[in-house]
């Protein structure tokens, strides 16, 4: 009893103690954005992420302590375009912070500014798959996407905190010109493979693929959000071999033993592979994430 | 009954003025944007059903259809409204403004479930089992306790999350979900027109994180008003979660083990009597991407079920007894909208009425979703 009531009292002495470190306190739906608005807010902001880089964010559990994770933020960073959709409803109303709700100068659609490929034409139909009706929202594999949302962050941070104003645009600048730096890096490095094609397990590599030119052969998902079947498996085996398909990449949330079963039927090399920054060791940051990408894919496509 | 009719003819009306087209809409954009339009999903359940031990509900059953509409109303609002559609009548299941705006406290006005215990805060098409439990049945009801109230939900400021909801709603009897009337006090009666009865609710809910993958989730349900008979009546509850879910496998495997005691109570000067109670323990287990299943166990004492229907006089009255019950299923889910549950259940009744003493019930169901699909609540 004894021991129980000196916890309690150390912990509510922590909550009412807790020095206020950092100007604003940022809270973001995906790894890479806290990345990013740890890089522009620099010393003022403390960023977290609820969902982990290792963790399907398309699924994230709504889990009540995640509402209280975010209960005293400043701001909370959206990945925008549905990605969240299964979840923020719920944790972002359940944290009861007027702050950072929609409409609200705290809350921050990452997806703004950013050019959204693979939007859907015509009619939405569920019989392709579970998609993304606002386009696709895995535009974080994209280098030059990250450096609108650090533009945008710069002046989201600005106007809440004028008095750092200058140190959010000079960090933003910062950032920006080390991914420029990165992505003359990483495109030199996959020039040779230009056109190469490669199978993903599911459609969130589009943006990476555009920027550096692979071409994406078929998904081991059957359709998005739909397991694959061992037909669908059979085929699309088959049609690698003829292609002579080299990669299966797949991230640390997927089925390894689908993705590993494929690549051996086709002859291929199954990659795990974070497009989510903490997805791997690697992945520490944005930066190390492509670093490590652009590695695993060179070293493969190059045998 | 015309009242019942008349107010969902109204609802059924208010339906079709939602969903259908306007016939002008080409021409009237410039004016009237429907970039704000509310999401809207529907769910239909449907079920089919072998039950040697009842008399007539074999075959094929229309379970229900729900109507989920909801939209930020303002900077402060957001409403929600959930129509259900059985096969003779349309009920606003819920339909309540929630804050948006308030900071640490959530408010909900109008018709909605409760925050009583565990599973009487689902929806039906979300429930882990086709049947409700028996000690939901006879207490706060099959679907919960729902009516027309105010309630609102403290984030307390302590280590771990902790919310305190206060409720408070109308005067009703609770709608126990069974076949015919249970006898006369067997009802949870929350009835009295007095102006000294406003039913009023309780609930202490606490969740911790062992680590990235499990929690523990503990939780306490109190509530009380008074019967048409003036005799006061209370439910209080007590549940227990214990959630597992590998983050990096979120969405192929999980376990869910969940455990919820209920007691109906009723007291005045003369004493306080112990009316019904009883319990459930399940066990779900995510076995893959698309395949669930679950086990459970439950008990509940002086209740009744549809297999204790005597008809006396020409008048059916739904005798107590003791009750257990062993449920087992699998679900094939093959994507977020569409699930097929295969279940089975043997249920025990211990009467003094000379009714039948087993209820064997095996069903087959149907879950689809189409539209905008609400996230689950954790």
């Amino acid at each position: 009893m004894k021991r129980t009531s000196i916890l309690l009292a150390a912990a509510l002495l922590g909550l009412s103690a807790a020095p206020a470190h950092a100007d604003l306190k940022v809270a973001t739906a995906l790894s890479d954005l806290a990345d990013v608005a740890q890089a522009v807010g620099g010393t003022h902001v403390k960023a977290v992420s609820l969902c982990q880089g290792y963790e399907d964010p398309h699924f994230v559990p709504a889990k009540p302590s995640l509402m209280r994770a975010i209960r005293d933020a400043d701001v909370f960073i959206s990945t925008g375009l549905e990605l969240d959709g299964g979840w923020l409803p719920l944790v972002l109303p359940g944290s009861r912070n007027p702050k950072i709700q929609p409409g609200t100068p705290g809350f921050v659609d990452a997806s703004e500014g950013v050019t959204v490929l693979e939007k859907p034409k015509g009619t939405v139909s569920r019989a392709d798959g579970d998609i993304h009706p606002l386009g696709n929202p895995h535009y974080y594999l994209d280098p030059k996407a990250l450096e609108v949302l650090a533009d945008h962050l710069a002046e989201v941070f600005s106007g809440l905190d004028a008095a750092n104003a200058a140190d959010y645009a000079a960090n933003a600048k910062a950032f920006d010109a080390k991914l420029d730096a990165g992505l003359a890096r990483w495109q030199a490095a996959l020039k040779p493979y230009a056109g190469a094609p490669v199978v993903v397990y599911h459609e969130n590599f589009i943006y990476f693929a555009e920027r550096f030119h692979l071409k994406i052969f078929g998904t081991v998902e059957d359709k998005p959000g739909i397991p694959p079947s061992p037909r669908h498996i059979a085929e699309l085996a088959a049609q690698m071999k003829q292609a002579g398909v080299k990669v299966v990449l797949y991230q640390p949330y997927q089925d390894s033993s689908a993705a590993k079963g494929l690549a051996d039927k086709a002859g291929a090399t199954a990659i795990e592979a974070a497009f989510e920054v903490g997805g791997t060791d690697a992945a520490k940051d944005v930066t190390s994430k492509f670093d490590a990408l652009v590695g695993d894919l060179t070293q493969t496509l190059s045998h | 009954m015309t009242r019942l009719c008349a107010g969902a003819g109204l609802w059924a009306a208010l339906f079709l003025l939602i969903l259908a087209p306007s016939p002008a809409s080409a021409s009237t954009n410039a004016l009237m944007s429907n970039l704000a339009n509310p999401s809207i999903g529907f769910n239909a359940l449907m079920l089919a059903q072998v039950a040697p031990d009842l008399p007539g509900p074999d075959g094929l059953q229309f379970q229900e259809a729900e109507v989920s509409i909801v939209s930020v109303v303002d900077p402060l609002w957001t409403l929600w409204a959930n129509l259900v559609f059985s096969e003779t009548e349309v009920t606003p299941e819920e339909v309540y403004a929630i804050s948006n705006a308030l900071p640490d406290v959530t408010l909900k006005v109008g018709r909605f479930k409760a925050a009583f215990g565990k599973h009487g805060q689902l929806h039906r098409h979300a429930w882990p089992f086709i049947q409700s439990p028996f000690i939901l049945v006879n207490t706060i009801g099959e679907e919960g306790f729902d009516g027309m109230g105010l309630e609102a939900a403290w984030m307390m400021p302590l280590p771990w999350y902790a919310e305190l909801t206060l409720g408070a709603y109308r005067s009703q009897a609770l709608a126990p979900g069974l076949a015919s009337a249970p006898a006369e006090g067997q009802l949870m009666d929350l009835g009295s027109t007095s102006p000294e009865n406003t039913p009023t609710l309780a609930r202490l809910k606490n969740l911790w994180d062992l680590d990235d993958s499990n929690t523990l989730e503990l939780g306490a349900s109190g509530l009380q008003g008074l019967g048409a008979d003036g005799r006061h009546r209370a439910a209080v509850g007590a549940d227990l979660t214990l959630r597992w879910i590998p983050l990096r496998q979120s969405n192929q495997r999980g376990a869910i083990l969940q455990g919820e005691y209920i007691q109906r109570l009723s007291y005045d000067d003369s004493g306080l009597s112990r009316e019904c109670y009883g319990g459930y323990g399940s066990l779900q287990v995510r076995l893959d991407q698309d395949w669930w299943s679950g086990i459970r166990a439950e008990e509940a004492t002086n209740a009744t079920t549809d297999v204790l229907a005597q008809v006396n006089s020409g008048v059916t009255v739904m005798q107590p007894g003791r009750l257990q019950r062993a449920s087992a299923n699998l679900t094939w889910t093959p994507s977020e909208f569409s699930a097929i549950r295969l279940e089975g259940s043997i249920a025990k009744t211990d009467n003094d009425f000379g009714l039948p003493t087993m209820d064997r019930r095996l069903m087959l169901q149907t879950n689809f979703t189409i539209g905008y699909h609400p996230a689950h609540a954790y």
